[in-house]
């Protein structure tokens, strides 16, 4: 089905993936011995247990032949402490049998997703929000381990134990059998409506949770906005009102809970089974010791009519995310690799012709056109929303225009080899991501082991980076983040820096929005930025206007259309809305000391 | 699966309040319940005895028929163990109904305490705790208050039903009925065991969870970077590696949660053996009947289960009390904040005078030592300063959030503290550096200080900030829905809300903290536009980070350590060469349009010495 994953791990298992029920299936018929070996023991468990009653029910037998059955009554309990002994253990190699298939299920299904991830395009994955991977990799993954176990291996389990005791009671008597299979069938059907009546219910009583929850939450992180505006009551009449909301579904809940039937189903079967016995006993066609054992197999119905609806309700959940994982899964990249495509060392110049994107019906580009030189920097100014990240992503393809097109070095950029396009081409985004590694290796992470330290050190420097990068007691050694040190945007963005101009790329599309709180960072930025922009094709997004002043040309995009291009000079003279930016600050430095100190 | 699973990550919490005390107010709560109450407990105790009933019956009925093989004698025995069925089963269901209805009221009647609580405390109370922590006071605090309720019935009943069948069982016969108690230790040394390990077990296990997690939220989020360089192999071993490890905290924390009930249900088995072993010998030598025998069969699986929920109750039940504790806390935490009278504030013109003010969060540190300034009706004054030089303590006391100790605080020359803090507030605007929006719509927002305004007032308003054009960027207009906490709008856009906002009110006093993040330079022009409209005729205080803003002030306040060391206009400051200087080259100067790195410095004209002391 994955005719053109990016990456493959050989010898990977491969699963059905046509529909979530057989996805699961396949993944537990991976460990078929373990599969296998828990519902052996878990039938075993039963019958070991329901044998119990029938070594009692013999017990009971024998002393009442009176003292002749005194020596049988020591072999009868042995019998019993050995089927205890043996219960105790299935039941304990289930549990942990059951276990380990659900955990292990888990893993694998986390590993083949995240092969499959990788082997995704990164059109794919620049399209991604992590946060949705994330959930598919942790709570899907949870709710799939929950579904095998409790989920799965209380159902099978119960049921298991319900067979059980009616084939027991079967073997005892045939006409035994009616309390029990009437037991059966109106327990099956009392526990379909009860979960049927249960489940809105539950359902509603959680959603109305939430609600409440995120009001008391909005009025607390509000708070400020709440007391200076003095409207606490507002507050307190909306969180009141769905409290008491909240209030009336948990009481409904409780009197449905109430009614479960089947426990009243066992109650009257109990005592018509109790009729049916005596009846039978005082017929001579039953022993005492038949009828105690009867008795004891009947009253450890109980434990099925127990079962708890929750364990229906996770494999819903487990299937569930299994589907959303396998929809993750199997979502196609539609960009082509065009491998046989043009290969060629990128001067870095980028023209639009007449572009036009939209986002399935929305519009977000519409005619846009113009040119950026090799190593001219180009900024992009518009508001949020106004389309200056979608515009880069055309350049590497993340997204293919729709009308227009793209050239570099005057080749459409769909007529370029996929590979050697973007490999000329690095992006720095808003959010840099480091790993919890050395600092040395998370600069010199693209270009795997071959970069040694002495370039690696040159380009901490060019970036800005080397000073504070010594300034910790490890050096380039440091560990980042969860474990070790916490960077500064500003000094994340020196890293990103760094890594960029370790790589070497033509063309640099910089999304540069984070803000450095004291100028005496922010040279130090400024210094790294103007470093990189060196001999390279910029495309510059950024809310600082020195940076937007001095760029080669500045595109200002409103809603989607390039409204106007050229110089800060050129604009200030003739569009207005770029005009707007600069109208606060106007001559804000009386007598600047060009060039000085302190 | 019972009790004995429950509350096992809870943490621990100090106590300040006496047990007594806290039960004593509990109480207090469900003292309007009363005849519920009672209700309750009635049914339990009819449920218990109902649930003795059955095997007692049986093992009657199974003497009876030994002796009598008559069916006859039999039959009434039958009708009533059907009867204790039925009516167990009714005094279960409405035990149920009542007591959701009992803790549902008392929850509900605790949560609307707890959120007026909340809802009147200080600003200081906010700052001091984390939102998290407050939030979860009122709601699964006030869950685990009324499980101490819950609990305390299922208590009830589990101890009635192992009092009865011990009572029963050694009524019949002590010598058997102390053998079938053999168990009782045993299974009560498993449930304690248990809890002890399983609550090391959890710590540690949740612990290692919570690094494997981070570590599999790293190789996940790591992909892409991965892709852009090409290191997917690598990134699969790490992960393979991560992900192995997972496992094996998974399933190590799982086998002791899987494991305590086989060994329970084995006890209690190996007590049914003995049980069968020593009830036969009785029986045998006729010291009891084989109904008795029986009995004691069914006995012994009635009464290992109650054995382990009266284990681990006390555990459960200090949870339940440290919970109501702090709830108690909240409800009886004392205001900071005393007002001498309530007087209508009426009109402000919005003068405002700080007279020897003398101000500190704690003993140990003082923010303002003596503070005096005064700040005319209509006037903007920008307060700059370092990190903890007071400027937003000043904001604070203005808006009444915070109480000082010493001098005064005048506005309209009338003392702060003679205000209805109420009305007061409704003659105050205030931007807050993080601007915070409701889930809702932008018109629902704009409205929030005037929930009566109508929409042609909210339009008007909302055009009147940055020419309305930042209204063309959303996909609804007005009324656009601004997602949790407003996250669906981008920074700039929330901060034209919460200026839209204060422009309705209208208030005669705007306090500004200004947001420190950076927004494009299309909205940054917009929320300048809109701060020259909202400043126009009123008394304005702005935190400024910006040098924009500081142009809109008509005076600026340099603050050192709580005490003006500057005054004046941004040019005469400039020119000055001191304080104000200093700090444009530190915090202001890469802002300049003109700006470009290691450039741009404008003269200082102190020493070394004094800009160290600053």
């Amino acid at each position: 089905m994955l005719a053109k994953s990016e990456f493959t791990v050989t010898g990977a298992h491969h699963y059905n993936q046509s529909s979530p029920t057989r996805w699961i299936i396949s993944h537990m018929l991976r460990y078929k011995y373990l599969a296998f070996g828990f519902m052996v023991l878990s039938i075993s468990a039963n019958t070991l247990y329901s044998l119990v009653s029938v070594f009692t029910g013999k017990a009971f037998n024998t002393v009442l032949l009176g003292d002749a059955g005194r020596n049988q009554l020591v072999s009868i309990t042995l019998m019993i402490a050995v089927v205890v002994l043996l219960y105790g253990g299935a039941d304990l190699g289930a549990r942990t049998l059951s276990q380990l298939l659900g955990k292990r299920v888990a893993r694998d299904a986390r590993d083949e997703l995240y092969i499959n991830l990788l082997g995704k395009s990164q059109t794919f994955h620049n399209r991604q929000r992590v946060g949705d991977i994330m959930a598919r990799a942790a709570n899907d993954m949870t709710q799939i381990s929950d579904m095998i176990v409790p989920g799965f291996d209380i159902i099978f389990d119960s049921f298991t134990s319900l067979v059980v005791i009616i084939l027991f009671i079967g073997l005892l008597n045939a006409q035994l059998l009616a309390a029990p299979l009437f037991f059966a069938v109106t327990f099956i059907i009392a526990l379909r409506s009860y979960s049927r009546q249960l489940n809105p219910v539950s359902d509603q009583m959680r959603k109305q949770f939430g609600i409440t929850n995120a009001i008391l939450n909005e009025a607390v992180t509000g708070i400020e906005v709440v007391k200076a505006t003095a409207q606490e009551e507002q507050e307190k009449r909306k969180f009141i009102d769905n409290a008491s909301l909240y209030r009336d579904y948990f009481v409904k809940n409780g009197q449905i809970q109430g009614r479960y039937l089947p426990t009243l189903l066992l109650g009257i079967a109990l005592a018509f089974a109790f009729l049916h016995g005596l009846y039978l006993l005082s017929h001579q066609q039953i022993s005492l010791g038949t009828l105690v054992t009867y008795m004891g197999l009947m009253v450890n119905l109980r434990f099925v009519s127990f079962i708890s609806i929750w364990s229906f309700s996770l494999v819903q959940l487990g299937v569930a995310g299994a589907e959303r994982v396998l929809t993750l899964m199997r979502e196609e990249t539609e960009l082509d690799e065009n491998e046989q495509g043009h290969r060629e060392a990128m001067q870095g110049d980028i023209v639009f012709e007449h572009v036009t994107f939209s986002y399935g019906t929305t519009p977000v580009l519409k005619d846009v056109s113009f040119h950026a030189r090799a190593g001219q920097t180009i900024a992009i100014v518009g508001q949020t929303g106004a389309g200056k990240s979608t515009l880069t992503k055309l350049v590497n393809r993340i997204y293919d225009v729709n009308e227009g097109r793209v050239l570099i070095d005057g080749v459409d950029t769909r007529d370029w080899s996929l590979d050697a396009l973007r490999s000329q081409i690095s992006t720095i985004e808003q959010d840099i991501f480091l790993f919890s590694r050395p600092i040395a290796e998370n600069i010199a992470y693209g270009l795997g082991q071959k970069a040694d330290r002495a370039a690696i050190e040159i380009a901490a420097k060019d970036a800005q980076a080397h000073d504070f990068i010594m300034g910790f007691k490890d050096g380039y050694e440091t560990v980042v983040g969860e474990r070790g040190v916490t960077l500064s945007g500003g000094q994340r963005q020196r890293i990103a820096i760094a890594r960029a101009l370790l790589t070497d790329p033509r063309i640099l599309i910089l999304d540069d929005s984070t803000s450095a709180i004291d100028s005496a960072t922010e040279d130090e930025i400024q210094k790294a930025i103007k470093r990189v922009l060196q001999g390279r094709t910029t495309l510059l997004i950024t809310h600082r206007l020195s940076q937007i002043r001095w760029a080669d040309k500045v595109l200002v995009i409103r809603k989607g259309e390039l409204i106007d291009q050229g110089t800060h000079e050129e604009l200030m003279e003739r569009c207005e809305t770029y005009c707007r930016i600069f109208s606060h600050y106007e001559s804000s430095v009386p007598t600047p000391a060009v060039g000085g100190g302190e | 699966m019972g009790f004995i699973m429950d509350g096992l990550d809870a943490e621990a919490y100090d106590r300040t309040y006496s047990d007594r005390r806290l039960i004593q107010r509990i109480i207090g709560y469900f003292r309007l319940k009363l005849t519920t109450i009672v209700t309750i407990v009635v049914l339990v105790v009819l449920n218990s005895v109902l649930d003795t009933a059955f095997p007692l019956l049986i093992s009657h009925s199974i003497d009876t028929l030994v002796a009598s093989k008559l069916l006859q004698t039999a039959i009434w025995l039958i009708v009533l163990i059907l009867l204790a069925a039925v009516f167990s089963w009714t005094c279960n269901m409405f035990r149920q109904w009542f007591t959701a209805q009992a803790v549902g009221d008392v929850v509900l009647q605790l949560r609307k305490d707890a959120f007026s609580a909340v809802m009147d405390r200080d600003m200081s109370f906010f700052d001091e705790f984390s939102s998290g922590k407050i939030v979860s006071r009122v709601t699964s605090d006030t869950d685990n208050f009324a499980t101490v309720v819950t609990l305390a019935v299922n208590l009830l009943s589990q101890f009635l039903l192992f009092f009865l069948v011990t009572a029963v069982l050694f009524f019949r016969n002590w010598q058997l009925a102390s053998i079938a108690c053999t168990i009782v230790p045993a299974i009560v040394a498993v449930a304690l065991g248990f809890r002890y390990f399983a609550r090391r077990a959890t710590t540690n296990a949740q612990r290692s969870l919570a690094r494997v997690n981070a570590n599999v939220q790293e190789v996940v989020s790591g992909i892409t970077v991965a892709k852009n360089f090409r290191q997917e192999q690598n990134m699969y071993n790490e992960f393979k590696r991560v992900n192995e490890q997972s496992y094996h905290v998974n399933v190590r924390s799982g086998f002791l949660y899987n494991g305590v009930f086989p060994v329970l249900v084995l006890i209690a088995n190996i007590g049914t053996t003995l049980v069968v072993y020593f009830g036969g010998l009785s029986v045998f030598n006729h010291v009891i009947s084989a109904g008795d025998w029986f009995l004691f069969v069914q006995g012994i699986a009635m009464l290992w289960f109650p054995v382990t929920g009266i284990a681990s109750f006390w555990s459960q039940f200090q949870l339940g009390l440290s919970a109501s504790e702090r709830i108690f806390a909240l409800l009886d935490a004392e205001a900071r904040i005393h007002q001498s009278d309530q007087q209508p504030v009426g009109q402000l013109t919005g003068k405002i005078e700080f007279k020897q003010l003398f101000f500190s969060y704690d003993d140990r540190q003082t923010v303002l030592p003596d503070f005096n300034l005064t700040i005319n009706a209509g006037e903007t004054v920008a307060l700059v300063g370092h990190t903890g030089a007071g400027k937003s303590s000043l904001a604070k006391l203005v808006a009444r959030f915070y109480e000082f100790q010493g001098g005064a605080l005048l506005i309209d020359g009338r003392d702060i503290r003679s205000f209805d803090l109420h009305d007061y507030h409704r003659h105050l605007g205030i931007v807050p550096q993080v601007p915070f929006l409701f889930s809702g719509t932008i018109a629902e927002n704009i409205r929030y200080a005037r929930p009566d305004a109508t929409m042609a007032e909210v339009e008007q308003v909302a055009r009147r900030i940055g020419y309305g054009d930042w209204l063309e960027a959303l996909p609804e207009g007005l009324e656009t829905m601004v997602g949790e906490a407003g996250k669906a709008l981008s920074m700039g856009q929330r901060q034209l809300v919460a200026l839209a906002r204060v422009l309705l009110q209208n208030p005669s006093i705007i306090i500004l903290d200004e947001a420190t993040a950076s927004v494009d330079p299309l909205t940054e022009a917009q929320i300048q536009e809109g701060l020259d409209t909202i400043l126009k005729n009123r008394t304005a205080i702005l935190i400024a980070h910006r040098l924009s803003t500081i142009k809109h002030a008509n005076r600026i306040i340099v603050l050192s350590r709580g005490r003006i060391v500057e005054e004046g206009s941004h040019e005469a400051l400039m020119n000055l060469g001191g304080h104000y200087a200093h700090l444009y080259n530190t915090y202001f100067r890469h802002q300049s349009p003109d700006y470009r790195p290691g450039e741009g410095f404008v003269p200082v004209h102190i020493t070394l010495e004094e800009v160290k002391e600053f």
